[in-house]
């Protein structure tokens, strides 16, 4: 089970599945006619601002088919697979042609790193193709101190769009765009019914489509394609298989769960930022509009990133109860483990509910370079069927 | 500690004759003794700190604590490695990951840790950690988060955690703004919340240990710093000018590393002021710690701890002599603070957020390095680039980048400081006498235009 028939049928899904297929199509598109394009890397720029500037947000991803030769020059192999693979169109020059500016956000070690090294080439190699770029400090503590402190690295990261855009950008185009991107969550969150509730109507990979697309389009339009797809896949037929939900490296694109799904499961939920993370708690118009996106980025589901141990655990014991999970897929990559600190723990609390697990680890990126998944993933599904024990 | 075998090849007529080197290990280890005994005979508070923790509040608040890393090389010194690899796959952790900083939590599982086997010796390191109550990390690295979290949880101890913020205003000559000039090294924002960090930690700590924090006690032990980090800075100096050196890394590294750990304290500045005088007196003689030095040698990266003698296989063949590492540099740049009295927390701030930076993001510390490897110097550098730790990674394309302009040879190479599986030394001492033949000497040669 892959994508459906039933979901191609959908003019609403084939057009998100056209910009997820096509992902620079809407920003070149937006340019052409004098738009300003942002791209984004890590999961915390807020997009209430970035459509307040009057720009296109799009997300900066990886390429798995290209050769990394000037990632190879000045990334460590540290540095995770997939962010040294966006780290090459960075670098190469491809990006330049396609974004305007780059925005990175504090929300994990290595794209922080990212942003060092990228201000360093801009100083010591000025010549060098790689888009202006400017980093969002934000903080995860959840303190008052931090949460004060973030609203000052959100003042900072305005007045970079400010400088960017030419003009102040006022608190109503705040509140405007902040609307924009809360009705685009609540479709999504809608959309997500489908594959939380009793039946499940939306599969993993679908959902990764309706999902991933809005992160390389024009979001009004995205919404109204999410609220669309909503509406027809409630016709779609339920998925009688196990129900899993999916933990670890992000996923750019449907692979993964095309594997997990073809093993007979289905993935109900996950907590990555190409996923469920990404629609998880509203702009709150009711506060000031800085503190406003600070309460969503800062107060939204823990990210495995910057999490305490118990937090996550509560966090996947909390997330897997709302999906309906009846068993977990653990997976990272390579260089990408921070999450392995949370799994031992996570494991033992899931057995304690009764939910089955398994875990993928050192995986090779793409994910098509890992050996003998595909008799793992049927393995666990036999034993989530109640077949092999 | 190091394994300080003087290996067979080894022209060195120092190692080992440096009393401060041999009393610092020995105070490290009474001083453990004291304070452990204490702390289980009291019960009262005791801490694990991260390294970038600022150790001087607590020094202020007598509360007693232990460095993780500090205690990650006396775990390593001790053999632990190999067991706590096991005991952290026993429950379910990858052994590989982070192992340098996970030495304590890899010990917290260990069911033998404070028992005594057939001979009569303590099976954990030193008998032990005592019972941490207290566990803080600053949230340098993601992994921070997590190590610290489990370690609190095992020990049924307290976690804090201090946040840590990315500088925008970069000066290149950090190390000449640092002592005096050191509100000009940072973003005023972020000293700003330093400063409020150490407020809500000292504020954390009243409320936890029942103890009063009192700022002419801060005050007191940053100017002891300054006063050891002072005699840090003159011993550097000093070997910087000298021709041949008096002393290598193997003499410095532990000398330097033990009194940082104990800094604030009496203790410290006299050892520091005794390692002075020794090598001074060295240098007065003209002894030099490898008679026939031809080439002096920078060390990039962590101690490699597992094989110290590593750093003394090329003085016999070569002339080769490692002098310079960034532990005597760190102490001779990086910590001083002067004009302490008016804010002494706000020098305190200024210290502390500077450390990761100096050392790990571009282009602090490729600007440092440079500049050390010319005062020093350096006719050839070699730089250990950790494997499987994102925190480490520290820009190494421009670190080289920044010595190849100069024109001075760099080798790199990948390896892991703690984990002895992961160490070569056959290929590693071929490797490098391979970079000191083709690279090395070629240009130490026409730099002396032979």
């Amino acid at each position: 089970m892959s994508i459906r028939t039933c979901a191609l049928k959908s003019a609403a899904f084939k057009a998100l599945k056209d910009a997820y297929d096509n992902r620079e199509a809407a920003a070149a598109k937006w340019r052409a006619a004098g738009g300003k394009v942002l791209g984004e890397l890590g999961c915390d720029v807020p997009d209430e601002l970035v459509l307040a500037a009057g720009m296109m947000p799009v997300h900066i991803y990886a390429d798995p088919a290209r050769e990394l030769t000037e990632t190879n020059k000045y990334l460590e192999f540290a540095f995770e697979p997939v962010v040294r693979a966006q780290f090459e169109k960075l670098v190469d020059g491809t990006y330049a042609n396609q974004i305007d500016y780059l925005a990175i956000s504090n929300s994990t070690d290595v794209v922080i790193r990212i942003f060092l090294y990228l201000r360093e080439i801009h100083r010591v190699e000025p010549d060098k193709a790689v888009p202006p770029v400017c980093f969002i400090d934000w903080l995860f503590t959840r303190h008052r101190l931090h949460q004060t402190r973030d609203e000052f690295v959100i003042e900072l990261f305005k007045k970079q769009l400010e400088e960017w855009i030419g003009r102040p950008i006022t608190d109503e185009q705040i509140r405007q765009a902040g609307a924009v991107c809360n009705e685009n969550r609540q479709a999504l969150r809608a959309m997500a019914e489908l594959r939380h509730g009793a039946e499940v109507r939306i599969n993993g990979s679908e959902a990764l489509v309706i999902i991933g697309a809005g992160l390389f389009m024009d979001k009004a339009e995205h919404t109204a394609l999410v609220k669309q797809v909503t509406e027809d896949a409630k016709s779609w037929p339920a998925i009688d298989a196990p129900r899993v939900f999916y933990t670890g490296a992000n996923q750019e694109d449907t692979a993964l769960y095309d594997k997990i799904e073809a093993a007979g499961l289905v993935v109900v939920g996950e907590d990555t930022d190409w996923g469920d993370r990404y629609y998880d708690r509203d702009y709150n118009p009711d506060y000031p509009v800085i503190r406003g996106i600070v309460d969503r980025y800062l107060l939204r589901e823990y990210s495995a990133k910057k999490a305490v141990v118990a937090d996550r655990v509560a966090a996947l014991d909390r997330e897997t109860a709302a999906a309906g999970a009846q068993g977990v897929i653990f997976y990272t990559n390579q260089y990408d483990e921070v999450a392995t600190w949370d799994m031992p723990r996570q494991r033992k609390s899931l057995e304690s509910r009764g939910l089955k697990h398994i875990t993928f680890g050192q995986m090779l990126w793409p994910v098509n370079r890992n050996e003998g998944l595909d008799e793992k993933l049927a393995a666990f599904a036999e034993e989530m069927k109640g077949g092999a024990q | 500690m190091a394994d300080e075998k003087r290996p067979a090849d080894s022209k060195s007529t120092v190692v080992k004759k440096l009393e401060a080197t041999r009393t610092a290990g020995a105070y490290q280890k009474q001083w453990f003794f004291d304070m452990k005994a204490k702390v289980e005979k009291e019960g009262g508070d005791f801490a694990v700190l991260n390294a970038d923790v600022p150790m001087e509040i607590f020094r202020a608040m007598d509360i007693p604590f232990v460095v993780n890393q500090w205690w990650a090389a006396i775990c390593g010194a001790k053999r632990m490695t190999r067991k706590y690899f096991g005991l952290m796959q026993q429950n379910g952790y990858r052994a590989d990951l982070n192992s340098y900083d996970a030495q304590a939590l890899a010990e917290s599982f260990d069911p033998d840790d404070k028992k005594i086997d057939e001979n009569g010796n303590p099976m954990g390191p030193w008998g032990g950690l005592p019972k941490p109550t207290i566990c803080i990390t600053r949230l340098t690295g993601d992994v921070q988060n997590k190590i610290f979290s489990l370690l609190a949880d095992n020990y049924g101890a307290d976690l804090y955690t201090i946040e840590n913020t990315v500088a925008r205003t970069t000066p290149l000559n950090w190390y000449e703004l640092a002592a005096d000039r050191w509100e000009e090294l940072y973003d005023k924002d972020r000293l700003d919340l330093a400063v409020e960090e150490l407020k809500e930690l000292i504020r954390w700590l009243e409320m936890k240990t029942g103890r009063m924090f009192d700022m002419n006690k801060l005050q007191h032990v940053m100017d002891l710093i300054n006063q050891q980090e002072g005699y840090y800075k003159k011993i550097r100096d000093l070997i910087a000018e000298c021709h041949p050196v008096p002393v290598t890394v193997v003499d410095t590294i532990n000398a330097v590393m033990q009194a940082q750990w104990q800094r604030g304290t009496q203790w410290a500045v006299d050892h520091a002021k005794g390692l002075y005088e020794e090598i001074k007196a060295l240098a007065d003689k003209g002894e030099a710690a490898v008679p026939n030095e031809k080439l002096r040698m920078m060390w990039l990266g962590r101690g490699m701890w597992q094989d110290f003698a590593f750093y003394q296989r090329f003085e016999q063949k070569y002339g080769a002599v490692f002098m310079w590492s960034m532990y005597l540099a760190m102490g001779a740049d990086a910590y001083i603070r002067n004009n302490v009295e008016p804010d002494p927390l706000r020098a305190l701030a200024a210290r502390f957020i500077g450390m990761e930076d100096f050392l790990h993001m571009p282009p602090w510390n490729s600007s440092w390095f440079i500049q050390q490897a010319k005062q020093n110097d350096i006719d050839g550098v070699v730089y250990m680039i950790p494997d499987n730790d994102i925190q480490a990674v520290e820009g190494s394309y421009f670190i080289k980048k920044v010595f190849e302009d100069a024109g001075i040879p760099l080798l790199a190479f990948h390896a892991d400081p703690v984990n002895p599986k992961k160490w070569n030394a056959e290929s590693m001492t071929s490797l490098v006498e391979d970079f000191i033949e083709t690279r090395v000497i070629p240009a130490h040669d026409a730099k002396k235009g032979k």
